[in-house]
C-alpha cells in the first residue's frame, strides 16, 4: 500500500467520503481514506433516519445546515452520478399536548433568530398535508425547506466516485495511534503495524476519534449512545415530509423505495454498557416495543405495516451537543470532524465542503469558530 | 420491564428440540419449547418414508411416526410446548423476544437451546422467480402437511437424499416426475433412494443443470443442459421437458441468525453458517447451546441424539445433574451417534468419491450416475444370492448405517453383523419362510424375494409397493426393470399388506424365469 | 486490509455478460448485472452492497439470496465463498407488525405512545 499522502482521512463514512470528494474539487491530488472496518459507511452514516433538517439546530450548526440545503443537497444526484433520493418537502415536527406546542415554538423562534422561517401549523393543518398523522395532533412546526434523503445510498455515491477520481482507499485498516513529527501531526499508525505518513491528517471516525486523538494527547468530551432505527416492508406512497415530534420519540420517513425508516428508542439504550463502539450489533430488548408504540401513536395507519429489520448505531455525543469542526490550536496537521451528535448526516456535504476549505486553506463558507475543539477547554 | 423468568427455552420443537427438552425434563429441569407454527414435529411430520439406522435410532420407523412418539414422550416429561410462538429476537442475559398472537412477550432462561434448523438453498437460474419454482421441501410440506399436490408434471433438480426422497414422495402423491437432474457428476443421496426411483423409469441426468424454466406467469417447460467439469454448460446437450413445476433441492443451510445476533461466535472455516460449538452444542456464551441442522447440516436421527446430548449438558448447567452422569449418558448418545457417522455418507467422507465398499467390492458406478444397480454389477455384492426356493435378494450396495433387515428376519437369511454399515449378506442355505418381513422392513425397499421355476419357466419376484393403487391378484402388466423398462409380462400372483409392514405392501408378480434376476417393479397394462 | 485500488486493478474491468438480467435477490429485484457493476466499480462487501442496492434487504432479509450472493461476490472478487462475511442478523427475525410490536407485555403501560423516556 502507499505510504504516504498528502492529506490522510481518518475514517470511511459519509463525512470522511465528502471530505475527499471536494479535496478533489479544490484541485487535491494525493488522498488516503482510511476505513476501520470492512465497509464504507460501517458507522453513523448508514444507521441514521436520512433527514436533511435545518429546524431544530442549534444555532451554531444551522449555518451549516443551512449551506448544505441551499448549495449542496438539491445537486448532489447530478453531481454524483446516483439517485441519492434527495427529498424537500418539508419536515414536519408534530406536537400532541400544550407542552409539546410551547416546546415548538420555542425551537421556531430559535430558528428564526438564525434566519430559518418555521411555519407553526394546527393539527388540521397538519393532516391536510399528510392524512394518514394521528387526530391526536395538535400543531407542528413545518420547515418546507427540509427533507431528506437515502444515506445509506448517498455514502456510498460520495465513495464510488471517489474512486472514480483517484482517492485512494483501505478498509479493514484500523488506526492505532497518531504521532507527531517535529511537533507536527503526521504519522498514522495502524492497528497490524504499518507506519503512514500524511501532510494533514483528519479525524472523521465518529465517537472513534476520542480514542484516536487520545493518542496525541487531545481529548473531546463526548459519550457513545446507542440509538435504533427500524424499517419496514415497501408500502404504498403515503408521505414525502420528514418526520419528528416534540417528544422526541421517534423520526423518520418514507423512503423512495416505499419503506418507512424510523429512529427511536426506548430510553433505556443509554444504559447499555457500549464496551465496543465500533461493534454496532448490540440492541436494547425494549427498543423495537417502544418504537413501535411510539410511531403507532403518531401514525396509526402504520398499524399493520411489517417490520422487516432493525438496527443500531453509536452515536457520538459531545457536552454541548454539537459537533468539533477545524484545526486544533495545540496539534498542527491534525484537522477534527466528528462529535456529530446524530446530525451528521444532513450537514455532511456541507461538512465536507468546509473542511476541504480549511485544509487548503481558504475561507470557509460558514463560520465554524464556535464548533472549535477549544471550546471544552475555555474558562 | 416485565421479563417472564423460564428455567431452560427451547426455540423449535423440531427433531433436535424436543429431543433436548424430554432429555433435560426428564433431569428435572422446567422446559419451555417455542415454534412459530401450529403443530410442533419440525421436519418429522413431513417425512412419510421409513427411518434408517438401527432399533435405537428408530430405523424403519416412518418420521411422523417417531415425530408423534417425541411428541408423547415430551409431554410425559411435563415439557410445555407453545405454538404459534415466533421467537424474533435473542438478546443479552438470554432474553427472548417471542411474538405470541398479536403480542410480544419478553421471556428469559437461565439456559436457551437454539434448535431453528435449516432453510432449503437456492439457485438462479433463468425463470427461477416463476411460479412452479420451489424448494423440494416446500414440496414436500404442500403434499404431506397440507395434502396439496405441488403439481403434476415435475422435474427435480438435485440428487441429494431431499430430492431424492421427496421425487419418490411426489410419485406417491400422483404426480409424475419426468427427470431428475444434478450439477454434480454422481448421485449425492442414498442408492436404495435413487434405485426405488430409476425403478420407476424415471430417468437422471447427472452433470446436468437446469439452463432455462420458461413460461410467461407460471413454469410451462424446463430445458437442462450437460455441463463440464467447470459447470460450464456444453452447447448442444439441452434437454427440454414439459413441465409445470420445478422442485430445486440443492441443500440447506443452517438458519443460525437467532445465535448471531446475540454475538455467538460463528465458524468462520463454514463461512459463518454454523455456531462454534462443542459436541454437547455449547456456544461461546455459556447457558446457550445449539442442535440440530442449526449445529450443522445433518439428518433428523442424528439431530434427535445431538438434542438429547444438549439436554444432557444443559441439566447439568444448570446443577440437576452431576458431571459424572451426564457423561455417562454422553457415552452412551455419542455411540449411537458416531454409529450413524459412519459409512460412506459420513460427514467426514463429503465430497470424496468413493470407489470400493469396506468389503472391497467396486461400487455400481451404474447407480452413482443412472440410479440403478445395473444386471451384470448386481452379482458381485453378499446381498444377491441364486437359489431355488423363495430367498432375499438384497440389493442394497453401499456401506449406509442401516440393519433393521438383519432383526426383521427371525431365521437368519440375512446377516449384517455388529457393524451397522456393512453390507448386507443373504446367507447360504438359510431356510426363508417367504413371511415378507424383511421386505417390509428395509427403509431403502432394496429388499425382494425371489423363487424360481414357480410354474415351468416362470418364477416369482415379490417387491414392495408403495403406490396407489395396488395391484391386485390376478391383474396382468409388465415387469419393469432396475432402471424402468418394460422387459416382460407379468401376472400378479399375491399381494400383501399387514399393520407389521407398515404401509409397505408386498406384491408378488410372475415373471418368465429369465427375468427373476431383472424384474424389479411392476407397471400395470 | 483491503487496498481498493489494487483489488479493482486485480479484478479488472466490469464486462457485461449473458445472464446479467438474471435475478439474485427476488424480494428487491435486484440482477446479477447490477451486482457485478457495484463490485467492479468499488463494493466489496456484502453490507455495502446492500446499501447500495437493497439485496437481501426485503421481506426474507436474504434467506433466499444470501447464498447467491455471497457465491457471486466470491466469483467476482477473487476470494473463496467462506471468506464473504454475510450480513449481521438482526430483530425481528420474521416480520413483525408495527401493531403488534407496539403490543409489548414487556413495556409498562405508561409507556404506551410515547416511548419510555
Amino acid at each position: 500500500m502507499k505510504k504516504t499522502a498528502d492529506v490522510i482521512i481518518i475514517g470511511g463514512g459519509i463525512v470522511g467520503c465528502a471530505i475527499a470528494y471536494y479535496l478533489t474539487k479544490k484541485g487535491v491530488k494525493d488522498i488516503m481514506v482510511l476505513e476501520g472496518s470492512d465497509s464504507i459507511g460501517h458507522g453513523g452514516s448508514s444507521r441514521n433516519g436520512g433527514g436533511v433538517r435545518q429546524s431544530g439546530r442549534d444555532p451554531r450548526e444551522l449555518p451549516i445546515a443551512m449551506a448544505a440545503v441551499q448549495k449542496f443537497w438539491p445537486t448532489l444526484s447530478e453531481e454524483l452520478g446516483r439517485d441519492v433520493e434527495y427529498t424537500q418537502k418539508g419536515n414536519l415536527r408534530l406536537g400532541k399536548t400544550e407542552a409539546h406546542m410551547k416546546k415548538l415554538q420555542a425551537l421556531a423562534d430559535s430558528c428564526a433568530a438564525g434566519g430559518l422561517k418555521l411555519d407553526m401549523i394546527s393539527g388540521d393543518e397538519v393532516r391536510k398535508i399528510s392524512p394518514y398523522m394521528s387526530e391526536d395532533v395538535m400543531g407542528a412546526s413545518f420547515c418546507p425547506t427540509d427533507g431528506h434523503a437515502n444515506p445509506l445510498v448517498a455514502t456510498l455515491a460520495y465513495y464510488l466516485k471517489d474512486i472514480e477520481l483517484g482517492v485512494h482507499f483501505y478498509t479493514g485498516a484500523m488506526v492505532e495511534a497518531l504521532e507527531k513529527v517535529k511537533g507536527k501531526v503526521r504519522k498514522v499508525i495502524l492497528k497490524d503495524g504499518t507506519v503512514l505518513e500524511g501532510g494533514e491528517v483528519v479525524v472523521a471516525a465518529g465517537y472513534d476519534s476520542r480514542r484516536i486523538i487520545n493518542t496525541i494527547g487531545l481529548d473531546i468530551p463526548m459519550t457513545p449512545l446507542v440509538d435504533c432505527a427500524l424499517v419496514t416492508e415497501m408500502e404504498p406512497e403515503m408521505f414525502p415530509q420528514m418526520l419528528g415530534t416534540a417528544a422526541a420519540d421517534f423520526y423518520g420517513h418514507q423512503t423512495k423505495h416505499g419503506s418507512f425508516v424510523f429512529g427511536s428508542e426506548s430510553g433505556l439504550e443509554e444504559f447499555i454498557d457500549v464496551k465496543d463502539p465500533n461493534d454496532m450489533r448490540i440492541q436494547h430488548p425494549a427498543t423495537l416495543g417502544a418504537s413501535c408504540r411510539a410511531i403507532e401513536g403518531w401514525i396509526p395507519a402504520l398499524a399493520k405495516a411489517k417490520i422487516v429489520r432493525s438496527w443500531s448505531g453509536i452515536l457520538d455525543m459531545t457536552k454541548d451537543g454539537v459537533c468539533v469542526l477545524g484545526r486544533p490550536k495545540e496539534a498542527d496537521g491534525l484537522v477534527l470532524a466528528c462529535g456529530f451528535n446524530g446530525h451528521g448526516f444532513g450537514t455532511a456535504p456541507a461538512v465536507g465542503y468546509i473542511i476541504a476549505q480549511t485544509i487548503v486553506g481558504e475561507d470557509p463558507i460558514c463560520d465554524i469558530n464556535p464548533l472549535r475543539y477549544e471550546r471544552f477547554y475555555e474558562v | 420491564m416485565e421479563v417472564l423468568k423460564k428455567e431452560l427455552i427451547v426455540v423449535g420443537a423440531g427433531p433436535a428440540g424436543l429431543s433436548a427438552a424430554i432429555e433435560a425434563a426428564k433431569n428435572g429441569v422446567k422446559v419451555t419449547v417455542f415454534d412459530e407454527n401450529a403443530a410442533p414435529g419440525g421436519q418429522l411430520f413431513k417425512q412419510i418414508h421409513k427411518f434408517f439406522g438401527s432399533k435405537e435410532h428408530k430405523a424403519k420407523i416412518r418420521g411422523f411416526r417417531i415425530g408423534q412418539d417425541l411428541l408423547k414422550e415430551a409431554e410425559e416429561a411435563g415439557v410445555e410446548v407453545v405454538l404459534n410462538a415466533t421467537v424474533i429476537g435473542l438478546y443479552p442475559e438470554k432474553e427472548v423476544l417471542v411474538q405470541q398472537g398479536d403480542e410480544v412477550v419478553h421471556y428469559k432462561g437461565d439456559a436457551v437451546l437454539v434448535a431453528t434448523g435449516a432453510a432449503e438453498n437456492m439457485v438462479n437460474f433463468r425463470g427461477w422467480t416463476l411460479p412452479g419454482v420451489i424448494g423440494a421441501g416446500a414440496a414436500q410440506t404442500m403434499m404431506n402437511l397440507h395434502h396439496i399436490k405441488p403439481g403434476n408434471r415435475i422435474l427435480m433438480l438435485g440428487t441429494g437424499n431431499v430430492g431424492l426422497v421427496v421425487s419418490f414422495q411426489l410419485m406417491q402423491a400422483g404426480c409424475e416426475v419426468v427427470a431428475l437432474a444434478d450439477a454434480a457428476p454422481r448421485i449425492g443421496g442414498y442408492g436404495v433412494h435413487a434405485a426405488k426411483v430409476a425403478r420407476t423409469g424415471v430417468p437422471f441426468y447427472l452433470s446436468h443443470t437446469i439452463k432455462e424454466v420458461e413460461g410467461k406467469d407460471c413454469v410451462t417447460g424446463v430445458t437442462i443442459a450437460q455441463v463440464d467439469d467447470h459447470f460450464q454448460f456444453i452447447p448442444g446437450t439441452e434437454k427440454h421437458f414439459d413441465v409445470d413445476t420445478v422442485c430445486v433441492a440443492v441443500g440447506l443451510s443452517p438458519m443460525a441468525q437467532l445465535l448471531k445476533m446475540d454475538g455467538i461466535e460463528m465458524d468462520t472455516s463454514t463461512g459463518g453458517f454454523v455456531p462454534k460449538c462443542d459436541a454437547t452444542g455449547a456456544t461461546s456464551i455459556p447457558g446457550i447451546y445449539a442442535a440440530g441442522d442449526v449445529a450443522g447440516i445433518e439428518e433428523a436421527s442424528s439431530a434427535m441424539i445431538e438434542g438429547r446430548m444438549s439436554g444432557a449438558a444443559i441439566a447439568e448447567y444448570l446443577g440437576y445433574t452431576d458431571s459424572a452422569s451426564r457423561e455417562k449418558r454422553e457415552e452412551e448418545l455419542e455411540k449411537s451417534l458416531d454409529s450413524l457417522r459412519q459409512g460412506m455418507f459420513a460427514p467426514k467422507n463429503r465430497g470424496k468419491k468413493i470407489e470400493k465398499t469396506d468389503e472391497g467390492i467396486p461400487i455400481s458406478e451404474s447407480l452413482l450416475t443412472k440410479g440403478y444397480v445395473a444386471d451384470d454389477e448386481i452379482t458381485r455384492f453378499p446381498g444377491f444370492r441364486k437359489q431355488a426356493k423363495v430367498h432375499p435378494v438384497i440389493e442394497c450396495t453401499q456401506n449406509i448405517p442401516c440393519n433393521p433387515c438383519q432383526d426383521a428376519c427371525k431365521k437368519g437369511c440375512i446377516s449384517i453383523g455388529d457393524n451397522i454399515t456393512s453390507l448386507p449378506i443373504s446367507v447360504d442355505g438359510s431356510e426363508c419362510i417367504n413371511c415378507g418381513m424383511c421386505v417390509a422392513s428395509c427403509s431403502g425397499q432394496a429388499i425382494f424375494l425371489v423363487a424360481e421355476d414357480t410354474e415351468p419357466g416362470f418364477g416369482e419376484v415379490t417387491i414392495p409397493y408403495e403406490f396407489l393403487p395396488l395391484p391386485q391378484k390376478g391383474d396382468k402388466g409388465f415387469g419393469l426393470s432396475r432402471s424402468g423398462e418394460k422387459i416382460c409380462e407379468a401376472e400378479i400372483t399375491n399381494v400383501r399388506s399387514s399393520k407389521a409392514f407398515d404401509g409397505t405392501n408386498l406384491v408378488t408378480m410372475k415373471v418368465p424365469m429369465e427375468y427373476i434376476d431383472k424384474a424389479r417393479f411392476y407397471k400395470a397394462q | 486490509m483491503l487496498d481498493i485500488e489494487e483489488k479493482l486493478k486485480e479484478i479488472g474491468p466490469y464486462v457485461p455478460e449473458d445472464d446479467d438480467d438474471l435475478l439474485v435477490c427476488r424480494c428487491e429485484e435486484v440482477t446479477k448485472g447490477e451486482i457485478r457493476q457495484a463490485l467492479h466499480s468499488g463494493i466489496t462487501t456484502i453490507e455495502e452492497l446492500r446499501r447500495l442496492l437493497r439485496c437481501g434487504m426485503g421481506l426474507c432479509q436474504g434467506q433466499t439470496c444470501g447464498t447467491l450472493t455471497r457465491r457471486l461476490v466470491a466469483k467476482e472478487l477473487h476470494i473463496k465463498p467462506n471468506d464473504v462475511v454475510l450480513a449481521t442478523a438482526r430483530t425481528p427475525m420474521r416480520p413483525v407488525d408495527m401493531g403488534v410490536g407496539g403490543n409489548d407485555r414487556g413495556l409498562e403501560e405508561d409507556a404506551v405512545k410515547g416511548g419510555l423516556r
